[in-house]
């Protein structure tokens, strides 16, 4: 009866791992599968800036270009403003209104996007659209500045933690040398703390470069690459974007919707490849405090 | 002691749901639920006409989606949807992507897709294009309303995702082909719902709607003819077909319908059905 | 520049920046919840939506995410418990573990859309299972499979390693010794993190969005393979409509409801995990 129970027991853990294992392999495998197509079709045609279902043409550099820039534009507003306002929390505030200010920002965290997605259409693509004054609010700019405010609650919290975890013998050293607080953050404190916020902002950036919904509804869905290319203010697209809006109106099995899994693809690989490093990137570091 | 406890507790919620999961999954599966799938022009009538047939066929379940006139097709080839909501012909490389359906198409309404602008463009005096002019504009050659003799701003061009049926009804009468790419396209936009909203959220736009979705901010536009006469997106120009861009609002399954989706399709057809359709801003299909 | 000036300036950009985050907290909470309660009503959440969702209410759409969700929580919490046991137990070499962490940790990170994309290919039509909830909950169990599974073995692995001494000592199988004194230790953090899980799994609209859910007709599913409508998927619905004034307050009556579902499991996790600490071994 022992025996039996033992041999239960390990075949479902083991048969619990194999199938956890299988679907992460499967997910991939089915993904490049269904690309494969396009691949072999339309090869390095793909990075070209033409999408054109009708005439078979599939140029994905518009969506590149698109998700680069969206997230490109809100890493550059939240990282900044997340860690002045880590180091705000965890050393400025007085301890027991750290906890406060950390749990409601960790609940902000669990916002669905879509709710983002609401309220980039109710407020802030009017805002930007009368502050830039611009014919439509559903711009590149939109898009990444609300995906600034979805991944600032992570950088924020897990700088934080970042910050808070640096034992107090560093900063009281520091100030007996007579250092500013500012200097005493560049030279001492900003050091150790460097890794972990890099690892946080890596994990941030792999939210942002995934995110669809709020981006779907923002960007504006249009295949183009801003002229100039640096004027965010225009509409665009993304990956994400692309995939949520066109999926659904590929013929299964098509040359189109193997066109649509190619940059589904190729932004998994991407993702994939970004969570890989961060988590070398954390092995390697065991620092001793 | 309290770990265990907890854990005994949270077993038996858990066999309490599983066990209310698998009775209610496993009760009668109802295999005349019709499912229904595709433009949002279509989508409303369809949707009430359900809510109605529903009330007095208590046995029967409608479920019904949007997803655009290309959803609609995909789905009801792929044979995962009963009937498939269009609003514009199925093209012949859909037909060609679904060798297993053979598509039969019942129309139920008629509509006209009208090129609409924000109010403040037409209180500002623009209230007909020419179709020639419209060309222009979505082909990027006019790009400000004053060249159209309108206040001095860049035009907003909305257009919709491709395989959307009032796009294509649009783009082959005014650009010839109903899959032309409009390089002077702004936005590109999805349901009825998402494009009234834009137009309404500019002060500079040009979009293409259908003729249910017009309103107080979102003003349609008469086609001005090569001989000058104006046509408005009035019904009865619908009616008459004097109206340059009208089309049929399709109903599609595979092959001939039968048993409950024979019956809403009927009822779809009859007064009641009828009735729907024009409280919804279009044209019943008898006139 | 002066060290002072250094310093002030610096100061001075904390202070902004705190600021603006904080601000935009305030105005966050202010809407959701100003907007969201100003929709709601008992006949909000009990009554069916109808015309596109901006009249009624979204009775069915609660029904649905909650039987998604459930349906996640079923399928995902065996799996992820089984994996967290053989990590902890039976995998020795490191080479293997730093292997199956990979796998963990990449499939969390994929994209939510991408899991909408995979199940549409593998559930929906290469095993033909149509656009159903029952997929639906598939594919949201497989999205929350990490979170469980990591929070399961960081339980499992604060149990010192005297108590599988003492128990192996007492003469028990390896079986014996996990269901006695590992098995509901990682029940209790895997339940944890199926909270955490559940939280993100009730707001995901991309898996859902083309596999599982259907816009209106939707009551009670007779069977696993139909759709459901669900809270994230109406909310989209209702976006698309900003400028209708009825459609934008059922919007925001919809994000409140969804909102409080979220945080009944963050917050219920987060206590769970203040208690947690608290047990000294």
């Amino acid at each position: 009866m022992l025996a039996f129970q033992n041999k239960i027991g390990k075949g479902y853990v083991i048969a619990s791992t194999y199938v956890s294992i299988a679907i992460t392999l499967l997910i991939f495998i089915i993904l490049f599968w269904y690309s494969f197509e396009a691949f072999k079709e339309i090869g390095w045609d793909l990075f070209t800036r033409n999408w054109n279902p009708a005439t078979e043409e599939y140029g994905m550099l518009s969506m590149l270009y698109g998700t680069l820039m969206v997230t490109g534009i809100a890493l550059l507003i939240a990282v900044p403003v997340g860690i002045l306002t880590a180091i705000f929390t965890s050393e400025i505030i007085p301890k027991q209104y750290r906890l406060y200010i950390k749990s409601a920002i960790e609940l902000l965290a669990g916002i669905p996007s879509i709710i983002y997605g609401l309220i980039g259409i109710a407020f802030f693509s009017t805002w930007i659209s009368s502050w830039f004054d611009l014919a439509s609010g559903r711009t590149l700019l939109t898009a990444g500045f609300l995906l600034a405010i979805m991944i600032l609650p992570t950088i924020i919290t897990l700088s934080d933690d970042a910050f808070f975890n640096i034992p107090k013998k560093y900063r009281e050293a520091s100030k007996g040398l007579g250092l500013y607080t500012y200097e005493v953050l560049q030279k001492t404190i900003w050091p150790l703390a460097k890794k972990n916020i890099a690892g946080a902002v890596l994990l941030a950036l792999g939210r942002a470069l995934g995110e669809t919904m709020a981006v779907m509804l923002l960007v504006g869905s249009i295949d183009k690459i801003p002229d100039p290319f640096y004027q965010v203010t225009s509409p665009g697209q993304t990956i994400t974007s692309k995939l949520g809006r066109e999926v659904g109106e590929s013929a299964f099995g098509s040359l189109h919707f193997s066109a649509l899994n190619a940059i589904g693809f190729l932004l998994l690989l991407l993702v994939i490849t970004l969570t890989i490093f961060t988590q070398i990137y954390f092995r390697k570091k065991q620092e001793v405090l | 002691m309290l770990l265990i406890i907890k854990t005994s507790f949270m077993r038996k919620i858990i066999i309490l749901s599983v066990l209310a999961l698998t009775i209610f999954a496993c009760s009668e599966p109802k295999d005349d639920t019709i499912s229904v799938a595709g433009s949002t022009t279509v989508l409303p009538v369809v949707s009430s006409a359900a809510d109605l047939f529903m009330k007095q066929n208590p046995d029967s379940k409608i479920i019904v989606n949007a997803g655009g006139s290309g959803v609609g097709v995909n789905q009801l080839g792929s044979q995962r949807i009963e009937i498939g909501m269009i609003s514009r012909d199925i093209t012949k490389k859909e037909i060609s992507q679904y060798p297993n359906t053979s598509f039969k198409t019942h129309a139920i309404g008629r509509d006209a897709v009208v090129p609409v602008v924000s109010s403040e463009i037409y209180n500002a005096g623009i209230t007909s294009l020419t179709l020639d002019q419209l060309a222009k504009i979505y082909k990027g050659e006019i790009s400000n309303w004053k060249e159209l003799d309108g206040p001095d701003k860049e035009i907003l061009v909305i257009d919709k995702e491709a395989a959307r049926g009032t796009r294509h009804v649009f783009m082959e009468i005014v650009l010839g082909d109903k899959e032309a790419q409009a390089a002077g396209a702004d936005l590109v936009l999805g349901a009825n719902n998402e494009e009234q909203t834009a137009l309404v959220q500019s002060d500079a736009a040009l979009g293409i709607l259908s003729n249910g979705w017009l309103n107080d901010d979102v003003k349609g536009l008469s086609i001005k003819m090569p001989d000058g006469t104006l046509i408005e997106p009035s019904l009865e120009n619908i009616v008459t077909n004097k109206f340059p861009i009208t089309r049929d609002l399709v109903l599609i399954t595979n092959g001939t319908p039968t048993g409950k989706t024979k019956e809403f399709i009927d009822f779809i057809l009859s007064p009641e059905g009828q009735e729907i359709v024009v409280k919804n801003g279009y044209v019943g299909i008898s006139e | 520049m002066s060290r002072k000036l250094k310093n002030n300036l610096f100061k001075g950009s904390i202070y902004t920046a705190s600021f603006l985050s904080i601000a935009m907290l305030l105005f966050l909470i202010s809407t959701l919840i100003g907007k969201g309660v100003s929709a709601m009503s008992w006949e909000f959440l009990t009554s069916e939506s109808s015309d596109f969702g901006s009249k009624g209410g979204i009775f069915y759409q609660i029904i649905g995410s909650l039987l998604l969700t459930l349906s996640a929580a079923i399928i995902s919490f065996p799996l992820a418990l089984g994996m967290a046991i053989y990590k902890s137990e039976y995998i020795r070499k490191n080479a293997f573990q730093n292997i199956t962490n990979t796998l963990i940790y990449s499939l969390n990170g994929i994209p939510s859309i991408i899991f909408g994309i995979f199940g549409l290919i593998f559930f929906v039509n290469i095993l033909n299972m149509g656009i159903s909830w029952f997929v639906g909950g598939i594919i949201l169990a497989i999205m929350i499979l990490p979170t469980i599974i990591l929070s399961s073995y960081q339980s499992i692995n604060s149990i010192p390693v005297s108590y599988r001494e003492n128990a192996a000592s007492l003469g028990l199988t390896k079986w014996q010794v996990i269901h006695t004194t590992i098995i509901p230790r990682a029940i209790n953090g895997g339940f944890t993190g199926l909270l955490i899980g559940l939280a993100r799994a009730i707001g995901e609209t991309a898996p859902i969005m083309f596999i599982a859910t259907a816009f209106s007709g939707v009551t009670f599913p007779n069977s696993f393979l139909e759709p459901v409508s669900s809270l994230p998927t109406h909310i989209l619905a209702l976006a698309q409509q900003a400028t209708n004034p009825q459609a934008l307050q059922n919007a925001w009556g919809s994000s409140l409801v969804l909102i409080i579902l979220v945080f009944i499991f963050s917050i219920s996790a987060l206590v769970r995990r203040v208690q947690y600490s608290k047990i000294k071994y």
